[in-house]
């Protein structure tokens, strides 16, 4: 099958695009426009144009990754479009087909798998504090580090009830709302969906000559989260 | 003698009412306002030439003049009956009124500009519409309370309310585009030293001067066309305004501070002309305007026989395509009563 055609059996692109004018509002509205060098406006352009090898190019192009699907574009174009829905299923279908490790910001596909993806389904959260390791967040400075290291009497602190049973931010997520999230992500396909970056990541990962010794990838992981070619941003 | 009823007394209605006494019926020229001329009175220039409103609407006054027919003035239609091939109107003022033809020429509303909340007209002090900038160019009249003293960086922005989903708008409002680079040129005129800026989506020069005036804004005038959609206008402390679009030719997001904000505001059908087309019964489209019979030989055909449209009622119209419109309007008219 095509990839447009794969495309518009995504329901999102069908109800992202219906005709681009290439007015540029969602470009001028676009929080990850204004910092990298992303234009909304032109993905918009590529998949209308129905054009095989430049929809196969976006497909494994870092563009498709700044998005933050925040939704402002829904909120200001003149034909309805929303290119935060294209961008969806753009990534859907970049992830079904491997594509995703072609680009930088694509290979991090597999760190937000199995940090954000992986806490959503067996911890019903997002991040969790144990997520900040400083090594991996030097951003966050010395005093995330101390609270870091001191995060269960911090959290205590600001009357959080960190991994702790009964209410409170943070709070334990009972099991029969995890077997739920559980159920959710086996009946909608989450779980191949999570296959598929495992085992396209897995390729990737031998192909750049990272040794498979390590089932965790960690080389791998390592290398995708902390190298920048430093061609992000607009020049 | 067949007598017609024209609703609405701006330039439609009293360019029809006057070729209709021409042609030997006997008319009443039905305004809910204290005057006529709708809304030519509220502009001062014309596009592509700049001519003063005020003589368009004189000439068009004296015509009335010279000629005898009825004007209602600040009376509306209250009811439009058909009984035996005869409308029987009444009026509001309990005025009753029997005619062989109707010719509605209800004309159209300015976007409220209010409606598009994300450019802040009526909440910062330095937005205006074009309706408003059209007032502050009378000879004389100060520009500084809504641009600022010195105001060094003026942009427009084209198709507010127009081609706009969000609005409810899909239809092009067609003067606007020419509305802003005459009204660029003018301001242009009187501030030589701002820099002035018209984001656009497309330029549609569909009339005749109009492109030679879109050249001459850029040539002559050294006015900046920036091909692309405004998102939105935020408000800073010394009242001046930051604006952002992406300059779609170059691909690039774009911020901008200016110190006046003029939004070009499209036609709408409006309230006059939806009552009009319930009070007679007539059809009209999804965007509000009249529904004519066709596109190309009927266009002054409403849906009911006997009634007749003329001028903006039935889609966005200059002022010299109204006064033609109106004046189609009136041939229909009288066509189609000798047949009667």
């Amino acid at each position: 099958m095509q990839l447009y055609e794969q495309l518009t059996q995504d329901i999102r692109f069908e109800e992202g695009l219906n005709s681009c004018m290439n007015c540029g509002i969602c470009t001028a509205i676009c929080p990850a426009a204004e910092f990298y060098d992303y234009d909304p406006r032109m993905i918009a352009g590529i998949v209308q144009s129905k054009d095989e090898s430049q929809i196969e190019e976006l497909l494994k192009s870092d563009a498709i990754w700044y998005c933050g699907e925040c939704m402002s574009c829904k909120t200001r174009c003149p034909r309805g479009n929303c290119t935060g829905l294209i961008i969806m299923a753009l990534r859907s279908l970049s992830q079904e087909l491997g594509f995703f490790t072609e680009s930088e910001k694509g290979r991090q596909q597999l760190v937000i798998k199995r940090v954000i993806g992986e806490n959503i389904v067996y911890r019903g959260y997002c991040i969790l504090p144990e997520n900040l390791i400083p090594e991996l967040h030097p951003e966050q400075g010395p005093v995330g580090e101390w609270i870091f290291e001191n995060r269960k009497e911090v959290y205590k602190r600001v009357d959080a009830n960190y991994c702790g049973e009964g209410t409170g931010a943070l709070r334990k997520i009972p099991k029969e709302s995890l077997d739920e999230i559980y159920q959710i992500f086996e009946i909608t396909g989450g779980f191949e969906r999570f296959d598929q970056i495992e085992h396209f990541s897995k390729l990737k990962a031998r192909s750049m000559g990272f040794s498979d010794v390590d089932e965790e990838f960690t080389d791998y992981i390592n290398h995708t989260y902390t190298t920048n070619n430093g061609k992000h941003n607009r020049p | 003698m067949k007598h017609i009823v024209i609703i609405g007394g701006g330039i439609a209605g009293m360019e029809s009412a006057c070729a209709l006494t021409d042609a030997g019926h006997w008319v009443t020229l039905i305004e809910k306002e204290a005057q006529l001329g709708g809304k030519l009175n509220q502009w001062s220039f014309l596009f592509p030439d700049f001519t003063p409103a005020e003589k368009i609407k004189d000439t068009l006054f004296d015509k009335c003049q010279e000629r005898d027919f009825s004007i209602l003035l600040k009376t509306e239609v209250k009811s439009v009956q058909t009984h035996q091939k005869k409308f029987n109107i009444e009026t509001f003022g309990g005025q009753k009124l029997e005619a062989d033809a109707v010719v509605v020429s209800s004309g159209y509303e300015l976007f409220d500009a209010r409606r598009k909340e994300e450019y802040g007209y009526k909440i910062y002090d330095h937005v205006i519409t074009s309706a408003d900038l059209e007032k502050l160019l009378r000879p004389g009249s100060d520009l500084s309370v809504a641009a600022g003293k010195n105001p060094k960086r003026i942009a427009f922005v084209h198709c507010v309310g127009s081609r706009d989903e969000k609005s409810g708008n899909h239809y092009c409002s067609k003067v606007c585009c020419i509305t802003g680079v005459k009204q660029a040129i003018e301001l242009k005129k009187r501030l030589p030293e701002a820099e002035i800026f018209c984001f656009y989506m497309d330029l549609r020069m569909y009339g005749k001067h109009f492109e030679e005036l879109y050249r001459e804004a850029q040539e002559k005038f050294d006015i900046q066309f920036i091909r692309g959609r405004l998102s939105e206008a935020a408000e800073k402390m010394d009242k001046s305004l930051l604006i952002k679009a992406e300059d779609t030719l170059s691909g690039r997001p774009l911020k901008m501070n200016v110190d006046l904000l003029v939004l070009l505001v499209g036609m709408e059908a409006g309230k006059g002309t939806a009552t009009a087309a319930a009070k007679c019964s007539i059809e009209y489209e999804d965007s509000g305007f009249l529904k004519t019979n066709d596109t190309f030989l009927f266009s002054n055909f409403s849906s009911q026989e006997g009634i007749f449209l003329a001028g903006s009622c039935t889609a966005p119209m200059s002022v010299n395509d109204t006064i033609l419109h109106a004046r189609s309007a009136a041939m229909e008219v009288n066509s189609w009563l000798r047949k009667q």
